[in-house]
């Protein structure tokens, strides 16, 4: 009984192996596509030529072209690039923010931890995208003011984490004996604190990718984000969308492209949550019994 | 004897909601010699673990005052109180989470090390003759605290406090979590420090077995309060309080398993 569910816990378990260096492989060959747009793109993506306007997909243009003639694979390529830079700076942004908020809030308490969590209470109490519409409209505009404005409103999700996090950790008898270790607050902190907290801030900053994809992409829909003639997916799409029913590649490629860039990143968030969910490791045969046991 | 410890009404009072405060150590005074072993007793929630952390400051007192060889450290803050951390140290309770579980047990035992100045190259010889010292080979320095058993886990703990050689040991139940040979080996431990490096002891144990085999006094806390105090044969085999002969009966159902100094 005993080996049989060992082996078919190990079974378990590397099967979400497989599809944890599954989704690494699409996510690195995502990357890798991303990283040399530039070298896959087969026209220039803002040459402009009248004569070439909303030609349908073809041999010459595997996408077709937009309203100016441009490539449109060559965009969507660029657009990736665009989209997929962006929303990797601004999930790096919102967790180091955020991880620094909430560790620095929970070691310390005080005045300081609720003036913050208040401010956090605040970000995550009114809807994220609406605040992050108006600071992205009172910037000037452009992907930098729309990354600025979802960060304003994205930290707080950090900040919670790994405040709670640290505040169990803080009384744990380890930081105990790193304090009699003559170990100072900062060395606790970064010694400490920090490593132990880290998995399930890295589940939910992989998991974000997506959705911050996604909202960035929203934004420069709405006009609040990238400004033509730079290729992003989302104005790509906006720009397109009167063509919808005309021209559709000109807004179904750009969509394509967040499509699977999302479901990629959203994969490898799940995967990634699969492996380090401490739930996963506990998932014993015995305690399942157990579990059953107490509750016929 | 010059007291190398002197604790006066110290007082811990834990904010509860709803209710009042929780006194869980009520003004409580006593002193430590030097070379003594001061033995603490007392029910499961008596307040054992919050008085050792009080005096380790590890906790804020609400009130009272702890000297150490005369020198105030009750508000010692940064430099000080890391200058105080190299003449106290503590072995908590339960030895596994004492350790980061991220970190070997070699690096916890470095990070005392290190902070105490000892030259990087130097650490690791350091730490191994540490674990030798508490009869640990070498190569439990490469492992971590889930990869060993509570009592390895504990000699380390122990191998730690050591580290930056400290006056005052204090023994949260150092043994409790143990089985009888176990801890009939770290006790031995604890015997042969005491005589080789002159360790005054504060050793917190709920065995009075254990207690009378190794302390010189004996304090029986209960709710927070002390209510006996005494060498140990006197509180033990002569009991005052009713309470104290309650815990005393204990001594003879495990006096047998115990080795003698
Ligand atoms: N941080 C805290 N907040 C509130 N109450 C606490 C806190 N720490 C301890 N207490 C309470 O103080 C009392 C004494 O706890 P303590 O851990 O000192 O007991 P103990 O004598 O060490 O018990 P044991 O023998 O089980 O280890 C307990 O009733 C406990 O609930
Ligand atoms: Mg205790």
């Amino acid at each position: 009984m005993e080996v049989a569910g060992a082996r078919k816990k190990k079974a378990w378990k590397d099967r979400r192996k497989c599809r944890l260096v599954l989704f690494l492989f699409l996510t690195f060959a995502l990357l890798f596509v991303v990283i040399f747009a530039e070298r896959f793109c087969p026209y220039d993506p803002n040459l402009q030529d009248m004569s070439r306007s909303l030609q349908p997909p073809s041999l010459a243009h595997p996408a077709g072209t937009d309203r100016f003639g441009r490539d449109m694979l060559s965009r969507i390529l660029i657009g990736l690039k665009t989209s997929v830079a962006s929303a990797l700076t601004l999930v790096v942004i919102i967790t180091v923010t955020g991880t620094a908020a909430g560790v620095i809030c929970g070691f310390c308490g005080g005045i300081l931890d609720s003036a913050v969590m208040r401010m956090a209470d605040v970000c995550l109490a009114f809807p994220g995208l609406v605040i992050a519409m108006a600071i992205a409209a009172l910037l000037n505009g452009g992907i930098t003011s729309a990354v600025i404005a979802l960060a304003a409103v994205s930290w707080p999700k950090y900040a919670r984490i790994a405040r709670s996090r640290t505040l169990t950790l803080k009384s744990a008898d380890f930081i105990a004996a790193a304090r009699l270790a003559g170990s100072s607050s900062a060395q606790i902190i970064l010694g400490h604190i920090l490593p132990n907290s880290l998995g399930p801030i890295l589940v939910t900053a992989v998991l974000d990718i997506g959705a911050m994809l996604m909202e960035l992409a929203g934004l420069s829909f709405l006009g609040l984000g990238a400004q033509p003639p730079t290729a992003e997916l989302g104005n790509m799409m906006s720009g397109g969308r009167s063509m919808l029913q005309t021209y559709p590649w000109v807004v179904i490629g750009p969509g394509i492209g967040i499509f699977i860039a999302v479901v990629i990143f959203n994969l490898l968030g799940d995967a990634v949550g699969e492996c380090l969910d401490p739930r996963g490791r506990q998932e014993k045969p015995g305690n399942y019994i157990n579990r059953k046991g107490e509750n016929p | 004897m010059e007291p190398i410890l002197e604790v006066k009404d110290l007082t811990k009072k834990f904010p509860q909601q709803g209710k009042g405060d929780f006194l869980a150590v009520d003004h409580i005074s006593f002193r430590l010699d030097r070379g003594e072993t001061l033995g603490v007793v007392g029910e499961s929630g008596s307040g054992k673990t919050t008085l050792a952390k009080l005096v380790c400051r590890l906790t804020e007192p609400t009130k009272g005052s702890i000297r150490l060889w005369g020198q105030d450290i009750t508000k010692a803050k940064g430099k000080q109180l890391r200058k105080t951390y190299q003449n106290i140290q503590m072995v908590f309770q339960d030895p596994v989470s004492s350790f980061d579980p991220r970190q070997t047990l070699g690096a916890g035992i470095g990070e005392y090390l290190r902070n105490a100045g000892i030259a990087k190259g130097e650490v690791q010889a350091r730490v191994t003759k540490l674990l030798e010292q508490c009869g640990l080979e070498a190569e439990f320095a490469r492992r971590y605290p889930h990869e060993v058993s509570g009592g390895q886990c504990q000699r380390a703990a122990i191998a730690r406090a050591l580290a930056v050689k400290p006056e005052i040991l204090i023994c949260d139940e150092a043994t409790s979590a143990l089985d009888v040979t176990v801890q009939r080996q770290i006790m031995e431990l604890l015997w042969q420090l005491r005589d080789s490096q002159g360790i005054s002891y504060l050793f917190i144990c709920h065995n009075l077995a254990l207690v009378q085999a190794f302390c010189h006094r004996v304090l029986v806390m209960r709710q927070g309060k002390i209510v006996e105090e005494g060498t140990a044969d006197e509180v033990i085999l002569h009991p005052k309080t009713e309470y104290a002969r309650i815990l005393a009966d204990s001594v003879m159902e495990t006096e047998l398993l115990v080795g003698e100094p």
